[in-house]
């Protein structure tokens, strides 16, 4: 899974504690969503991407190759 | 208010627990879940001290702490049957009992910190491969586990029922299930070294 929020993030000027705050989880956990180390639940990745006014498909993008 | 009213729950539990330790003058146990205590709660003591409230716990950390309790569940079990075997030889004779189980106590702090810290540096490094060995490793290690107790249990009934010494569950007991013990560890052990060298080297295990 690749994932753009770190790009959609800067690009609403918002920093991970607060957007760690908007969708009701740890810093850490955004740093690990940011870096690909963590899968969200589809819960959780509707949050961040309404949280980042787009939509999932756009901030979480399926690799085929690394699954 | 659920989680405030847990954590009361458990500081008045383990103060209670303290109290009662040190009334029995346990001073090595009351040190050791002193210790636990801190071990297990950093994150949290962390939080209140700078801001004044308890951290989120969110779906990462409901799987970190799911899996953290399961291997810190799965070490303490098989420390306390080696300890019992060990105590049964009188190996810890000159050794205060208090000590032993205060030092099981902080281990067992050491390896949920350990698990918790890395298991989610862990769980996404392992294909899916890699997490049914795991699994399997896991559960024969489980299985061979009971196997030991259940193989020396009908060792002494069958000998002493028939008045002879029952061979096939003496080694089953005492040698096959013990070996298979120790390859399960060794190989669910290898597996996750495995994630966690993967983890710091960025490569996907098969």
């Amino acid at each position: 899974m690749i994932t753009r929020m770190k790009e959609y993030r800067a690009r609403l000027g918002m920093t991970q504690e607060k957007l760690a705050e908007t969708v009701g989880v740890r810093r850490e956990t955004i740093i690990f969503l940011e870096k690909g180390k963590y899968n969200p639940s589809l819960k959780l990745a509707y949050s961040i991407s309404r949280a980042l006014e787009a939509g999932i498909e756009d901030i979480f993008v399926f690799d085929e190759e690394q699954g | 208010v659920k989680k405030k009213w847990t954590m009361i729950t458990y500081a008045v539990i383990s103060m209670l627990a303290l109290m009662l330790l040190l009334s029995r003058e346990n001073v090595y146990v009351v040190i050791a879940l002193i210790l636990g205590i801190l071990l297990l709660g950093h994150r949290e003591i962390w939080s209140l001290i700078r801001y004044r409230r308890l951290p989120v716990i969110d779906e990462r950390v409901q799987n970190n702490l799911t899996g953290a309790m399961r291997v810190t569940g799965c070490f303490f079990f098989i420390t306390s049957i080696v300890l019992i075997m060990l105590l049964r030889f009188n190996v810890f004779h000159e050794t205060p009992t208090g000590l032993i189980i205060s030092g099981l106590l902080v281990i067992v702090g050491i390896v949920y910190l350990l698990s918790y810290h890395y298991y989610d540096r862990v769980r996404p490094n392992l294909g899916e491969r890699a997490i049914r060995w795991l699994t399997i490793y896991l559960i024969t290690a489980g299985l061979s586990l009971s196997t030991i107790a259940l193989a020396i249990a009908l060792h002494n009934l069958v000998s002493a029922w028939l008045g002879i010494e029952e061979a096939f569950f003496f080694i089953l007991g005492l040698l096959v299930a013990p070996a298979v013990f120790a390859i399960s560890l060794l190989g669910s052990l290898v597996v996750f070294l495995k994630g966690m060298w993967a983890s710091f080297a960025g490569v996907e295990q098969a």
